[in-house]
Parts: structure tokens; sequence; C-alpha cells
């Protein structure tokens, strides 16, 4: 039984969201190509945001210009936060801190959510709406009108469409419809929808109790949904009023993956290359399954090891029994045994970065398969932003595998040659520099020492975290890291934490937009070549060799850069000598 | 002619840039309308007709029925609460939710975020198994831990100094206790010339810390000094010194506590338990009902039996393969039906 409490569960929610993706995929490609019905006034309004048929260039400055505009507005709304109409800050959140008002409004923009604050101290319902549920819709948005774009130079258009009608319709066809309908059963299912501040009771035992709460079921259908993650609460999708049971665990955790899962098929038919498409959903699906059977087993099978005995160290093993649940250290209870790790392993997978079990306690070699997971970043990554990653892997595959068979490499019949090579190479390492250069920087600079405790291999993992996190947009953290300044008058923030809000703020935002506008470039430049009809010498990319070669192209290429900071993180965690012995 | 042309082309980009412009204003002006006003106040008012409770957040009043305001309200159906007294001391007519790394604070959620490698996760677990843990006969060691380490400090106040050797954690674990914290601050007044060595050798600090204060006060109570050691009911010395009595007698066979009643939750606000935990709890409650209502103690076991089995819950459908009880719930239903059994 407890085997089956452990697997069925997360097995049964990928199985799901692969079925529903197919439909979802089929839409989420209507949608994109503008072969939607859709009633009259609707058109007059694209008509409003269309600017004219644009090319990659025009495509990606329309794309920063309005990530201008989205946190120039972000950082006004959040920065007014002690001026909002008492209907909207109820419990009167006063100023913000100035290098937490630029992270927040950074990391909300670029969709990575990553949170230096707690929801439910820092932020007013404001701030929470005009904010954090807005950008939880404009800032995906431009991630899948970006794979829309490449996927319409990809087959040779004659341009790459336009980047505000491809964000509107994103936005009103795609996310708003799913958003109404999964808001009303988590709802229904106890997340809080009120405008009303926080309720202050006498509890049984004759003390107090303040509870916090809010207009949380709209932003949790979203926040899942998208790609977005950030919580409304500190405790993020741990917390009663995010995921109040069971049922909503397994609905928000099927809701992170339907878009990711979709977009691949999307991709497929919008290519008219579904055998293609499959292939890729194939390896993504594979290295998706691997991480949450990784991260289950060692954090769920196999207990927390700071409770078993050590003999060298003459410890005994504490009388505390950890069957059928293994590592309970910021879990929670009603969603079952596994559903931490197993959750993680997903979320981190979609760039999606909510959590319901706390990352930071999770057993050493889980913590390794998550940040595996947003190191490659592209077992389906976020909405539009986790395709073209792959699709930059591919293009790295096709090149491998053409020089091994010594023929010219070439993609959905187009040549590829030193311009795209460059293009992708450098998509490639943006990502290792963005993280491992920090990480490396902040270390011998003495960050981890003054905001982890206690220092060591597992406050190394933290700081290489946060910065995986930042980079791939992915917004999870190991939350034992200092770096909440909060409030502008908080007499005590952590030593740390306006270096950790400037440098992941600078790391969302190039993270974010730098490999996009490498593959907008390279795709770009794939349309203007001549397509070559397939011959003999053509590698086919929708065999399952070619699945092979591109598995291995992500784990060699993409995994192994990062062998040394996993050695000195949670392998040397994991294999000790183990702090907990004195 | 060259200059019109180039005046054509300023024109030109000049009017592009305003068309993006015009695109990025109506772009912000309609997804704020549409997201942040229309689909927010929606499912706001959808929310507030069909789900008007858990609009609200799930409140219950102290007969377990839903309250749709905070007044008359003892909790939240989806939150734990503290059941400590106002000294800080368990309250053993309670059932005792897991522990919060956030004290239970609904206005900001939180764990420990300690890895397996983090000494202090092994220590806080040892902390609590001292007022928790049975011999495997199910008899508490709590009462025997006291009475060991006090009949030692009566033998032989010094070996307290050897203690606090051998396990540096003891100062300040002990001094982790409200009722201790406040006799420490007492005894501070009292003892003006022990705070004045610390400052002494603590040049740099301003104030010494409870746990300096233990530290101070164990010093003066192992030289034998005039020291008294508080009168308490023992909780403080079952946790702090469990690992020190345990350490004396490696011999003793325990039934292991369930998990979830030493690891601290992820919210800090994690409403169940496991049902083993109740069942491990039971005695203990039954213990102090049978106590407070003068009546036997095998009957209250047996009533609150009856009363957890009623309150058993499995997630999924009993696919997870586990069983919860919702400490809340459990507790507002025991209180009722105890003042029920109770005599008038």
């Amino acid at each position: 039984m407890a085997v089956v409490g452990l697997w069925v569960p997360p097995l049964a929610v990928v199985f799901v969201a692969v079925v529903l993706s197919i439909p979802v995929g089929r839409y989420l490609a209507a949608v994109l190509d503008g072969t939607l019905r859709v009633p009259r006034w609707l058109h007059w309004i694209e008509r409003r945001v269309d600017t004219g048929s644009q090319n990659w260039k025009q495509y990606a400055a329309s794309m920063l210009l309005f990530f201008g505009f989205t946190s120039a507005v972000g950082f006004g709304v959040l920065a007014l936060q002690p001026h909002h109409p008492s209907f909207l800050n109820p419990d009167g959140k006063g100023a913000l801190a100035p290098s937490t008002l630029f992270h927040t409004t950074l990391s909300m923009a670029t969709n990575s959510e990553q949170q230096h604050y707690a929801g439910e101290v820092h932020l007013s319902y404001g701030s929470q709406l005009f904010v954090v549920l807005w950008t939880y819709f404009v800032s995906p948005a431009p991630g899948l009108a970006a794979l829309a774009a490449v996927i319409r130079g990809l087959r040779g258009d004659s341009h790459l469409g336009n980047f505000y009608v491809d964000v509107w319709r994103t936005i009103v066809f795609i996310f708003i419809p799913f958003s109404v309908v999964l808001a009303i059963p988590l709802a229904a299912a106890g997340v809080p929808m009120t405008m009303d501040g926080a309720a202050g009771l006498q509890t049984l035992a004759g003390g107090t109790q303040t509870i916090a709460r809010g207009p949380v079921a709209a932003v949790e259908a979203i926040k899942q949904l998208a790609t977005a993650g950030g919580g409304y609460f500190g405790t993020n999708s741990c917390h009663p009023y995010e995921n109040p049971n069971a049922w909503t665990n397994a609905l928000e955790l099927m809701l992170i993956l339907l878009l990711p899962f979709a977009q691949v098929l999307a991709f497929g038919r919008m290519l008219r290359q579904k055998r293609h498409a499959v292939v890729l959903f194939a390896v993504m699906l594979v290295v998706l399954l691997a991480s949450l059977g990784w991260c289950v087993y060692f954090d769920a099978v196999c207990p927390n090891p700071a409770l078993l005995g050590d003999e060298k160290a003459g410890l005994s093993a504490l009388p505390v029994d950890q069957s059928g649940w293994g590592n309970l250290e910021g879990k929670e209870l009603r969603f079952g045994p596994g559903a931490g790790p197993a959750w993680a392993a997903l979320t981190t997978s979609t760039a999606n970065g909510s959590n319901n079990c706390m990352h930071d306690s999770l057993n050493p070699l889980a913590i390794l398969g998550l940040l595996s997971s947003i190191w490659m970043n592209c077992n389906f990554g976020a909405v539009g932003s986790g395709m073209l990653t792959m699709l930059m892997y591919v293009i790295l595959a096709v090149f491998i595998a053409g020089m091994m068979i010594g023929r010219t490499p070439e993609y959905l019949s187009r040549k590829l040659g030193p311009r795209e090579m460059k293009l992708a190479m450098l998509a490639l390492l943006v990502h290792p520099i963005l993280i491992l250069a920090p990480a490396g920087a902040a270390v011998a600079l003495g960050w981890d020492a003054g905001s982890a405790n206690p220092p060591g291999a597992h406050a190394f993992t933290e700081v290489v975290y946060e910065f995986s996190s930042a980079s791939s947009n992915n917004g999870s953290g190991l939350e034992g890291l200092g770096d909440t300044y909060g409030f502008a008058n908080n007499p005590d923030p952590a030593p740390y934490a306006v270096h950790w809000d400037v440098s992941c703020g600078v790391i969302v935002t190039l993270g974010r937009f730098l490999p996009i506008i490498l593959m907008l470039a390279l795709a770009g430049g794939l349309a203007t070549k001549l397509p070559h009809p397939a011959g003999p010498g053509t590698l086919p990319t929708d065999s399952l060799t070619f699945g092979v070669a591109l598995l291995g192209t992500m784990l060699l290429t993409g995994l192994l850069l990062f062998f040394p900071a996993a050695a000195l993180g949670p392998l040397v965690e994991h294999l000790g000598p183990t702090a907990f012995v004195k | 002619m060259l200059c019109v042309d180039q005046n054509a082309w300023f024109l030109g980009s000049l009017m592009g840039v305003k068309n993006h412009l015009r695109a990025n204003c109506w772009l912000l002006f309609l997804t704020l309308f549409v997201c942040s006003v229309v689909y927010a106040g929606g499912v706001w008012a959808i929310a507030q007709t069909l789900f008007s409770d858990k609009a609200q957040g799930s409140l219950v009043d102290k007969n377990g029925q839903s309250a749709r305001s905070d007044k008359g309200a003892v909790g939240s159906r989806l939150f734990a609460q503290s059941c400590l007294d106002g000294d800080g001391n368990v309250m053993e007519e309670y059932f005792q939710p897991r522990p919060s790394a956030a004290s239970y604070d609904g206005t900001a959620s939180g764990a420990t975020n300690w890895g397996p490698s983090n000494p202090a996760l092994r220590k806080r677990v040892m902390a609590m198994l001292g007022p928790n843990l049975k011999y495997s006969n199910g008899r508490p060691i709590g009462p025997d831990i006291v009475h060991w380490v006090r009949e030692r400090l009566q033998h032989d106040r010094a070996v307290l100094a050897q203690w606090v050797k051998d396990d540096t954690g003891l100062p300040e674990r002990w001094a982790s206790i409200k009722t201790i914290a406040d006799f420490l601050a007492q005894w501070a007044n009292d003892h003006p010339d022990d705070v004045a060595r610390w400052h002494r050798d603590h040049a740099d600090a301003d104030k010494p810390k409870p746990a300096d204060l233990a530290a101070l006060f164990f010093d003066s109570y192992a030289k034998g000094e005039s020291t008294v050691w508080p009168a308490t009911h023992g909780y403080d010395i079952q946790t702090a010194f469990f690992e020190i009595w345990w350490h004396a007698h490696p011999q003793a066979h325990f039934e292991a506590v369930p998990a979830d009643m030493v690891m601290s939750s992820g919210s800090g606000l994690d409403p169940h338990i496991t049902l083993e935990n109740a069942v491990y709890q039971l005695d203990r409650v039954a213990g102090k009902w049978a106590e407070k209502l003068n009546a036997p103690r095998e009957q209250m076991a047996r009533e609150i039996r009856a009363l957890v089995e009623t309150k058993k819950e499995a997630p999924l459908g009993r696919l997870a393969g586990v069983e919860l009880i919702n400490v809340l719930e459990l507790n507002v239903a025991l209180t009722a039906r105890m003042h029920v059994l109770a005599p008038h």
C-alpha cells in the first residue's frame, strides 16, 4: 500500500497531463496561428495593439519595450504600496525597501517569480492583484509569443508575426479562460477569495491567532497554469490556503504540467512536424520521469539521515519511525507521502518554481535532482521559453550527429551554417555563465557564510541553487538563504539582502531575454534560407535514433558543465562527513 | 532630394515609435483591466456567492460549525494552532499539532529550512523526544528523566558542569522554555555579581541572552552556591536533559515516535497529524481528562479513542495509503464531548 501511495498519484497526474495536452496543444496552435473563430469586437481590440508584421529584430525590440513598460507599471504600483486605498490594503502594509522593489519587479516581469519577500507579510492586496496577479499573465505570455515567432521562422513564413497581437491572444484566449475554469474548484476546496483583512481569533487554548488571507484563488490558478510559481503566501503551495488538500495538490500539479506539455504538441502542429514533436516530447518525458523517480526515491523512500545512527561517530539512531513517509522535515501531511519531492521534481523541470515542501530540507541527493532539472531547463521548461531551450539542444544535436556521419547538418530542410551554430552555442553558454560565474564570485566574497546557516557544503548548494533558479527563471529557492530585506524600515534585514536582490535581479533579466533573442535571431536567419528537399544524407529528426542523440546532447552539453558544482554541493553533503557528527 | 528622403525616413520611424507606444499603452491598460479587475472580480463574486465560508478562510466556531466572521471563531479548519498555555507549557488535555518553525503564526508562515546536515535538526528532535517518548511497555520516559536528573543533582551538583561540557547545547535548550527564560531574568536581577562577571568576559556584547544566563546559572549552581533550581513541572528538564539521560541509559527500549510528531511542517501551519501520532498521544490526553473529570482513565481512553476513529481522514480516497487527523477538529470535538461527560 505504501508503494502505491508513493508512486501512483504523481504518475497518474503526469498521465492525465499528457492526455489533456493533446487537445490543449491543438487549441494553442489554433490561437497562435490566428485560426480560432472569435467574435468581431475582439478583432477590434486586436487591431488596437497590432503594429503590423515584424522581422526578428522588430519582434525582439517590441518584447523588450513591453518588458520595460511592464516593469515600470509593476515598480510604480509596488512603490506606492503605502498609498494604496484601504480596501486594497486592509492590513496597512508599508513601504518596501528599494532593493526588494528592484528584485521583485524584475523577477515578476521576467516570469521568474523568484521571491525575496513573503506575500502575506509584505504585500497589500493591491500589490497582489495589480502586480503579482497581473504579471502572472503578462510575463509568461511573451515566452509563448516568442515560440510562435520562432516557429514561423522555422517554417519559412515571410515575417514572424506581431508581438503585441501574440501576447494579447495568449492572455485572452489561453490564460484567462483556463484560469477561470480552474480557480473555481480551488475556491470550492477552500482557497480563500476575500478582500477582508486578516482574521483575529481566540483559539481553543485561550490564546490568539491572526490569520492572513486575501484574494488567493484567482492568483493560485494562473500561478500554476502559466509556469509563474510565486506564492501568494511566503511558503507557497505548502500553505493550507494555497493548497488545502490532496485533491487541490493533484490539480495544481497537473496545471503545472499542462501548458509546458501542450507547447511541444502545438509546436509540432504549427510546423506540420508531428512525428518530430512526438520524439521531442518523448525525450523530455523520459528526463522528467527520471527526475521524478530520483527525487521521490531519495527523499520519500530514503529517510532523513540526520535521525539515523552513525557508528563511526558513536551516534545511535533516534527512536523516530520514518517508515512510509521518508524525510518529513518541511513537508505537509495532507498531500500524502512522496508528494513533496514529486512536486519538487516537476516544478523544477517546468520552470514553474512553486513548491509544496521546503526544498532546503530535502535530502541532498533529491536537491541534486532538482538542480539537474534547472540546469538543463528543457524537460519541458517554462511556457514558450522551455521549448526554445529545447530547440537549442535540437540544433546542437543535429550538428553533432551531422558531424558524426559526415554530412552538412540540416534542420527542417534548411542547412545549418556557422551563423546558426554560433547563435545556438551562445544560447547554450548563457546559462552556465550566469550561474557559475556569480556563484563562484559570491562564495569568494563570503556571501554564503553571511547568509546561510550553517556554512559548508549545504550553504554552497544554497548559493548555486539561488543563481540557477534566477538564471533559468525558475523561481524556487532553498529558503534557508537569508535574502529578504522586506520593508524599507526593517531594522534587521538579512546581511546580504541587497547583494542578492541586485545580483539576482540582473540575472533573471539576462537569463530571460538573452536566450530568447538569440533563438529569434536564429529563426529569423533560417526563415530567409531556401529549403532543400530531404535526401539520402538527411538525418531524420523524427526517429528513435535522433531521440537518443538528443538525449545524449542534453546530458553531455547541458549537465556535465555543472558537475563540479554538483560535486562540491549536494554530493559532498550526501557522502559526508556529515555535519551532524558534531 | 536627399534631404527629403531623410525626412521621410525620420517621420516614418517616428510613426513607428508612436505605433509601438500606442500598442504598449493599449496592451497594458487592457491586460490590467481584464486580468486584475474583470477576472479577479469575477472569481471573487463566484467564490463569495457559492462558497462564502471557504472564501473567508474556512473558519470554525467552538461547536465545530463553519463561522462566517472571525467573531466567535476559534480557528480555521485548515490551520494548526498553538496548544500551549500562557507559560508556554504543553496543555496535556489537547492533542498537539506538529512542531512549527513559525510558532503557528497565521500572518507569517515559515519552515526551518534545515537540511539533514544541519546539527540543529537532530538537536531539536532530541529535545522533543524527552517530553513525548515512551518505553516499549507504553510508559512515558519523561518522569524518569526528571527523577534521575534531580537525584543526580541533589547527590552531586558538580555533575552539571560535566554535563554542560558533554552537551554544549544544554544551556540554550533549557533557556528556550518560556518559564525558564522568565526565571532566568529574575535570577539575573537577584545576582548582579554574576552578570557583572559575564560583562567583564564579554566586553563587546550589550546584554546577556537567556542562553548566556542559563550558562551562568549552571555555573553558579554547579559550584554549590546559594542558587536554587526553579520549581517546575519538569517539562524543562525533559526537554533539555534527554540527551544526557539517554547517554546514561543506553539500554532503554523505546516505542519509536511517529516522524510527524518531531519533524516540523513546510508551512508551520499543517493542520494534520498522522493517526499513529494521535494514538501515541492518546494516553497522555486521556490521563489528563481523567484527572480533570475525576473519571477512570480506561473509560476516558475508550471515549477518546472512539472520537479519534470518527475524525480519521484518508487523502485521495485512501489512494495515498495513510490516515490523518485534523487536530483542531479533533480538539473541538474532544472539548465538546468532555463537556457532556463532566459532572455538573
